[in-house]
């Protein structure tokens, strides 16, 4: 088996071991709440909140053997987890899966979008701030970077909403506006996923595209700051730690230009510590892209909770929405790591050689 | 005596300290800046009509204008700084006690009860805070309702409405009086400080003070007591002090966008945010329902996290490099 290969196994496997470690813990704050509580996670369609009746709860604890010890019940929900039976959402009137599944590709795009630019973006300016530590850039990305990280996404979204959405009007909230999307069904638009971005692809309506950058764009802005802040600084303060190493000293002894040993050899060695640095943050990542959606009125995966939060308790909802978000981080995680691996020549040589 | 000097050598530190002092201040003098005259609610009061939905500038009776509704904007402004000091500190302290513990525990019994912690702590890490906070919500709610009460969320600004047709039992009581998103909060960042107290903790045991305590018959609670925890404390207080102002602004954040919690500066950013961003709403012509709140919650969380800053470096016995910036 290729060494590659096995790396990722390896990777999968430990990424499911996490899975299931959280699995346990939150299904052991499951149940600290009472047997006739923990039914009401199995509760079939039409029979959401108050009309389950008590005898019909007690058939359901039967059922899943609510009573038993907590392995046992860990392992009944465990199993209906991976059968795809996640509940049925009485605020919501859908299955948690479907509603979760459905809302998925909105969040992918808007997460999409927000790396395209972050990555870059961040690694870039980082690179040329601590590189030469001190200097003007150095000085305009430490002020402009500390508001970045000072002020919270959802101030920023208020005053972007306030600048360009209703002073200026050049940008908007929410997925389509109302006229575009009645006429975009009037001539027959499917709506494959609900990114509007790669549907309007899909439908081949080249003119639909720059609309739905149109509605993209505040989103992307309130999360690129705030996360190329810290991105930034991350990176600025291992380029500063590279810079003064034995290698860049020999490199640029023997003649090797000074952008070029920026550009290529300083930015290899400064993959791994800020994957490594966002991968501890991939939770605090996922958590406000679920912000900036519910702000921005997206009809992504935080529109679930959202709406489950509104009116009567519906603990299936949360649930199911609190293991998918794990599941995202998990992925996240085993993203990142990947491409370190396959970015950084010192990990890459260890993965080989292993 | 040197660390202080350090900190003190910086005008980042007297800036933290100040700004963290005024707030402070306000928050034990709020009866003398804004006397009661009206009708209160929590840090808010009333000064006109409530179906008034007009806001009105500053004036000689509301120093900062009202919200519509008439709230006082400067009331809730001064008021609401102690539930949020409150708040914050009791987050981080919370955490820190929780997670410093459990890092001392898992890291003084080694073997596979440490490798079994740690892993549990390192999964505690991939819950992204919004859903553990809805989660735990949830959890309250559907307990109280098993109980025979009945629970809607999130009416108004002001949380939950639980009711009872008879006589609660006491733990339902329990779970009334709980803030779940302070329990939560607590719940998502006890992890850094757990890894940090259980590194420090692994290496200071290998050390030969530690040995020699151990010689003499001290008890293992002793130890991690008396020797493991003072000597592992510093770090931590920085975590703790940087933590105060971010579960100041996540509380705030959750209360804005409608997922619970109760941050006063929170509920004025929300109560206002038609006249910020509907329709005809402006910036900067009704300035005073978004800048004061804004104000308040941007230095609360500048304020705290350069307090962070300066301590890091002032705790740090080694510490030569310059945080910079």
């Amino acid at each position: 088996m290729p060494p590659m290969l096995q790396f990722l196994i390896r990777r999968l496997f430990a990424a499911f071991v996490s899975l299931i470690i959280i699995t346990m813990v939150l299904y052991a704050g499951v149940m600290l709440t009472p047997a006739e509580a923990r039914a009401r996670l199995y509760l079939s369609p039409g029979r959401g909140g108050e009309r389950a009746t008590e005898a019909f709860i007690n058939g359901l604890i039967e059922q899943y053997h609510l009573n038993d010890p907590y392995i046992v019940q860990y392992g009944i929900w465990i199993q209906s987890l991976f059968q795809g039976t996640w509940g049925y959402s009485p605020t919501l009137r859908y299955d948690v899966l479907e509603a979760l599944l459905d809302r998925t590709p909105v969040t992918l795009e808007l997460a999409f979008y927000t790396l395209l630019l972050l990555i870059p973006l961040g690694m870039a300016s980082g690179l040329v701030a601590g590189w030469k530590p001190g200097k003007w850039f150095d000085n305009i990305f430490r002020g402009v970077a500390f508001l970045g990280t000072s002020i919270p996404p959802f101030i920023l979204s208020m005053i972007l909403l306030a600048i360009f959405y209703v002073k200026l009007g050049w940008l908007a909230p929410g997925q389509m506006d109302i006229r575009t999307s009645m006429a975009l069904e009037r001539s027959g638009f499917i709506e494959f996923t609900g990114a509007m971005t790669l549907d309007s692809l899909l439908n081949g309506r080249l003119d639909v595209f720059p609309i739905a950058l149109k509605h993209l764009a505040m989103p992307v802005m309130t999360l690129l700051l705030f996360h190329w802040a810290s991105l930034g600084r991350v990176t600025r303060s291992a380029v500063m730690n590279q810079s003064g190493k034995d290698y860049i000293v020999a490199a640029r002894s023997r003649g090797v230009s000074e952008r070029h040993l920026m550009w290529r050899h300083a930015l290899r060695a400064v993959f791994a510590p800020v994957l490594t640095s966002t991968a501890l943050s991939a939770a605090g990542i996922i958590t406000s892209l679920f912000i900036v959606e519910i702000i921005f009125g997206l009809n992504g995966i935080s529109q679930v909770i959202l709406i489950s939060m509104r009116s009567y308790p519906d603990a299936p909802a949360a649930l199911g929405f609190t293991v998918y978000s794990v599941i995202m981080v998990i992925g996240l995680m085993f993203i990142l790591d990947v491409l370190q691996a396959l970015l950084d020549p010192r990990v890459r040589s260890e993965v080989l050689n292993q | 005596m040197r660390s202080a000097r350090v900190f003190f050598s910086r005008w980042q530190n007297w800036v933290g300290l100040l700004i963290v002092g005024l707030f402070v201040f306000m928050a034990l003098a709020a009866p003398l800046l804004s006397p009661v005259v009206g009708e209160v609610q929590g840090a808010f009061m009333l000064v006109g009509r409530s179906s008034d939905r007009m806001p009105y500038p500053p004036s000689e009776t509301s120093p900062l204008g009202t919200l519509p509704g008439q709230v006082d904007v400067y009331h809730t402004l001064v008021w609401g700084s102690r539930d949020t000091l409150v708040f914050g500190l009791s987050v981080a302290l919370g955490a820190f006690l929780f997670g410093t513990l459990i890092g001392a525990v898992a890291g003084y019994a080694g073997g596979w009860v440490n490798s079994v912690m740690m892993r549990i702590t390192d999964a505690f890490l991939t819950f992204p805070v919004l859903a553990g906070v809805v989660f735990l919500q949830q959890l309250v709610a559907m307990t109280i309702e098993s109980m025979g009460g009945i629970y809607w969320f999130n009416l108004g600004f002001f949380g939950r409405v639980v009711d009872f047709q008879f006589e609660p039992p006491p733990f339902a009581v329990f779970l009334m009086h709980v803030d779940p998103v302070l329990v939560s909060l607590i719940l998502f960042s006890w992890m850094p400080f757990a890894r940090l107290m259980n590194t420090m903790v692994l290496t200071l045991k290998k050390t030969e003070f530690i040995h020699a305590a151990r010689a003499i018959g001290a008890r293992p609670w002793w130890i991690i007591r008396k020797h493991l925890i003072p000597n592992a404390v510093g770090p931590s207080i920085v975590l703790a002090a940087r933590d105060v102002g971010s579960s100041v602004i996540l509380q705030a954040t959750l209360t804005f966008v409608g997922l619970g919690g109760a941050s006063p500066w929170g509920i004025l950013l929300a109560m206002g945010r038609d006249w910020v961003i509907g329709p005809g709403g402006q910036l900067f012509n009704t300035w005073w329902v978004f800048l004061p709140a804004t104000l308040a919650i941007i230095l609360f969380g500048v304020a705290w996290n350069l307090l962070g800053d300066g301590l890091a470096e002032a705790l740090e016995p080694t510490s030569t490099v310059k945080i910079n910036w």
